[in-house]
């Protein structure tokens, strides 16, 4: 059986992801972010995503969050007492409990991002962008073309590799050679981008005609119940943090 | 087709002719020569039109930079947390690689909203991989498509020089600090809550590295790839001599 979430429009996880970042960061608050950060992955999990492949993609987020929570402690906006002042650093409770927010909040924005984002089909998200948002058919089809064209590039970077050891000029040093090497991928994706494009009009790509759709995007049930969900979840989380009264609008840059 | 349709000329034979001819030389030559007459005389309207190969181009170039952004995200980690202790919000100097894509797509291609949809769908890329920025990614390349786009939009998509392509960089990196300040309002910031003097010090931080390292490496790229002739469809390819 597959699971609930692959049943939804990519275009409407994409939405929603979109809808939890902005909600998530009209407050600097713990209980908003927190709330959302648990809430938010149990509803990943109840829609099938599994914890230890959602944990996998997290680890560049956990890697990062850290940081970004200590930036703002140490040189975030001033208010309470202070705990420590040196320079430019001015730890203060005030600023302490934004970094604390913050680094919920990345996590937060995290999880759902990489919950709902990750694992999408690029093919089925262009035909959603082009049929149900309406928008530019051409530049949707072009950018999914070119997305799955890099599915080539392995094998490329392969065949370059083996080229240059031939040819004898693989034996300079690592940076050098991984620079060139890049470049050269860079230059036969973009001559493989024209051969495409070429092949693509041939077949009546961009021309004036009327589109129609080989594969019919729409919004079912599935797509409801995720909105649902996720109004519930972002209603909770704004709710318990304007009841405890720690809602914290960010306001334009602090003193 | 319809009647009333603008009837237009197939795009193949317009640029066929110059694929895959290794004796290929520049336009100026050909038009002394009178083979080509349309280059002189082509229509603002033609010039500014998205052909398919631009498209497809321009999609390939934000994916590629894209990957450049994914390897980025993590690894920018290193050089920025040297540069914080020294003085809060020049972390902002490495971020410029994250802007190239709008400069990179735009020079290739030449046309109206090149910036802003080359960092866009670069942005998505990086954001469909997954993250640390979630969904909010889109919005930054969105930002930071239009603080490029409206360089080359006040050029009137005319010019196409190291200056201009730097002062895209720095519009886009100055863009992306007011987004990431959390001044937007009502929009998500990586840096919201924090002080002016980490934004005074942050701002000119990221447009310095987006002169740079989006603008002016942007650049440097594209003269390059116009050297090997991959370019040979566009504009920017034409106005280098191949090697």
């Amino acid at each position: 059986m597959t699971a609930p979430l692959d049943r939804t429009n990519p275009v409407a996880r994409l939405l929603v992801a979109i809808a939890f970042a902005v909600v998530l960061v009209l407050s600097v608050d713990v209980v908003s972010a927190g709330v959302a950060l648990v809430l938010g992955g149990l509803l990943l999990l109840a829609a099938g995503v599994r914890p230890r492949g959602l944990a996998l993609r997290m680890l560049p987020v956990l890697l990062v969050a850290p940081f970004a929570g200590l930036t703002i402690a140490l040189y975030g906006a001033a208010s309470g007492g202070v705990l420590l002042s040196w320079g430019f650093v001015h730890v203060t409770e005030g600023s302490l409990r934004l970094g604390l927010a913050t680094l919920l909040r990345v996590l937060a924005i995290g999880v759902c991002g990489i919950g709902l984002l990750g694992g999408i089909d690029a093919t089925r998200l262009a035909d959603g962008l082009a049929q149900l948002l309406h928008l530019p058919a051409r530049f949707v089809l072009g950018a999914l073309a070119a997305f799955r064209l890099m599915g080539l590039l392995g094998q490329d970077w392969r065949a370059l590799s083996l080229a240059r050891r031939a040819r004898g000029v693989a034996d300079s040093g690592q940076a050098r050679r991984f620079a060139g090497q890049a470049f050269a991928l860079l230059v036969l994706s973009v001559r493989r981008g024209g051969v495409l494009a070429t092949a693509m009009e041939a077949r009546g790509f961009g021309g004036p005609g009327v589109r129609t759709w080989a594969r019919p995007s729409r919004l079912g049930r599935a797509d409801a119940v995720l909105v649902l969900a996720a109004v519930l979840v972002l209603g909770a989380a704004v709710a318990a943090s304007v009841l405890t009264g720690s809602w914290h609008p960010v306001a334009v840059l602090g003193g | 087709m319809g009647a009333g349709r603008e009837v237009r000329t197939p795009h193949l034979i317009r640029i066929m002719p110059a694929q895959g001819d290794s004796s290929h030389r520049p336009c100026s030559d050909l038009s002394k020569a009178g083979t080509v007459t349309s280059t002189t005389s082509i229509s603002t309207t033609r010039r500014l039109r998205w052909r398919v190969v631009d498209i497809v181009v321009a999609s390939v170039l934000a994916v590629a930079a894209s990957f450049l952004f994914i390897v980025w995200n993590t690894a920018y980690l290193g050089p920025s947390n040297l540069l914080t202790p020294l003085l809060p919000g020049v972390q902002g100097l490495v971020n410029g690689l994250w802007f190239i894509a709008g400069p990179l797509v735009a020079l290739v291609v030449r046309k109206p909203g090149a910036a802003l949809y080359g960092e866009l769908v670069a942005a998505i890329v990086s954001a469909l991989v997954g993250n640390q920025w979630g969904a909010t990614t889109i919005i930054s390349g969105l930002v930071q498509g239009l603080g490029a786009e409206i360089v080359f939009a006040v050029l009137a998509y005319r010019v196409w020089t190291w200056w201009s392509a730097a002062l895209a960089g720095a519009l886009s990196g100055a863009f992306a600090s007011v987004y990431d300040l959390g001044l937007l309002p009502g929009l998500p910031g990586g840096y919201a809550g924090s002080s002016a003097a980490f934004g005074a010090v942050y701002l000119p931080s990221q447009a310095i590295s987006g002169a740079v390292l989006a603008g002016l490496l942007a650049w440097v790229v594209v003269r390059a790839l116009a050297a090997t002739g991959a370019l040979a469809r566009f504009p920017a390819g034409r106005a280098v001599r191949p090697r």
